[in-house]
């Protein structure tokens, strides 16, 4: 690919692992254990009271780590809001639900407001009183990636910051349907948001550039489209100094991790290893290009490449 | 202690998501849609018709109905009694 690259000037998560407000996360972290917990920051910092008690708890995540890159970005409002989610705001769908089972009358308002995938991008969007595109994909797996592209074409056509995350919740009945979901389970079932702020152009806060982002769903894959990814950027796998992988490690290169022992499962795990990998290139000298290569669903290929940036 | 209040209040203290708040918290004759009482809206009010059913099995169709019942603890109490009686 010969488009320039973008850059990643702001990130944040909330995950089960110390990574909010936390930069240089990444040199301490440790497999994450079943027994696990999410560890919140306190929202009311980033929220007010009134609009607090309605959010759920994805909610309160995504829009606490929205406005912590809003900050880090030192940007006034972002031209877009992009979200991925593989099963959106589960919580609030089993309560909406199960009161649709028990309650013959009206229903919860509120669980039905926030059962909605794009209930995230939404709030964020009220939240920062931003009237910009706003836009959620919703595409199992591969729900981040497509964000990123959706994301990344938006800054092709002029727009200069886009706001891009993603956010997945657990919820109890995950484990009791976990072979439906057909992902490759090596790790405990999280929760987690992470959210980026993507540039046009270098900024002070720049963190590390991002090269490129392949998706291929649905269809087997191989080692070829890896390999043809690698090419189309002017790479070979012995290039990679690290390779973020959710399945089969990537032949070739030397280093390669396994990052749902880091961030546990769920549908858009990858957007946690690309917090991973800014932290990483913004803090060792040493690693100049890093691949995440998710494939958490045999059918499903994501390929996203950073770089860092030169000094 | 009225017990049928005190359920009430942590009744909506769930359904609401109040998190601030405790029993003791709630005055029996607070106004519950007034910037001194409870300060509730009127998604909070669609909340209440659900727990009111959730709860106590009543349904509440007549607008006019909820705007007396709803506007404290002690209206709501004398709501749901009157409902169970009938």
């Amino acid at each position: 690919m010969n488009k320039p690259a973008l850059y990643l000037s702001a990130a944040s998560s909330i995950s089960h692992q110390p990574t909010f407000g936390n930069p240089g996360f990444s040199a301490a972290l440790r497999p994450v254990e079943a027994s696990s917990a999410l560890i919140s920051p306190d929202y009311k910092a980033y929220i007010e009271a009134g609009l607090l008690r309605r959010m759920s708890k994805l909610l309160r995540m995504s829009v606490a780590c929205a406005k912590d890159c809003i900050e880090q970005a030192g940007i006034g409002q972002p031209d877009a809001i992009v979200v991925g989610t593989g099963l959106g705001c589960l919580q609030d769908t089993e309560k909406f639900l199960n009161t649709s089972l028990t309650v013959e009358g009206l229903l919860p308002p509120t669980s039905f407001i926030q059962s909605t995938h794009n209930t995230m991008a939404g709030q964020i969007s009220l939240s920062l009183g931003n009237h910009g595109y706003n836009m959620t994909h919703t595409q199992n797996t591969l729900s981040f990636e497509y964000a990123l592209l959706d994301a990344a074409m938006l800054l092709r056509e002029g727009d200069r910051n886009v706001l891009v995350g993603a956010a997945d919740e657990h919820i109890d009945i995950l484990e009791n349907i976990a072979v439906q979901l057909g992902f490759e389970i090596n790790a405990p079932l999280t929760s987690a948001t992470s959210f980026f702020v993507l540039s046009a152009e270098k900024q002070g806060s720049a963190k590390a550039a991002l090269a490129d982002v392949y998706t291929s769903g649905g269809t087997a894959y191989g080692q070829e489209d890896i390999d043809a990814f690698l090419d189309r950027n002017g790479l070979r796998a012995g290039d990679i100094d690290l390779a973020l992988c959710a399945g089969a490690p990537v032949p070739g290169v030397t280093r390669n991790l396994d990052y749902l022992s880091l961030a546990g499962t769920y549908p858009t795990a990858s957007a946690f290893a690309l917090h991973y990998a800014v932290d990483l290139l913004g803090t060792s000298g040493e690693i100049k290009n890093v691949l995440i290569c998710n494939g958490l669903r045999k059918s499903n290929l994501g390929l996203t490449l950073l770089k860092a940036i030169e000094a | 202690m009225d017990s049928l209040k005190e359920d009430l209040k942590k009744q909506i203290i769930e359904q609401l998501n109040l998190e601030d708040l405790t029993v003791a918290d709630i005055a029996d004759d607070a106004l519950l849609f007034n910037d001194q009482g409870l300060g509730l809206d009127s998604i909070d009010a669609l909340e209440l018709i659900v727990l009111l059913e959730k709860y106590h099995g009543i349904q509440l169709t007549n607008p006019e109905e909820g705007k007396e019942a709803f506007k404290s603890i002690d209206t709501m109490a004398a709501y749901i009694r009157k409902r169970k009686e009938a």
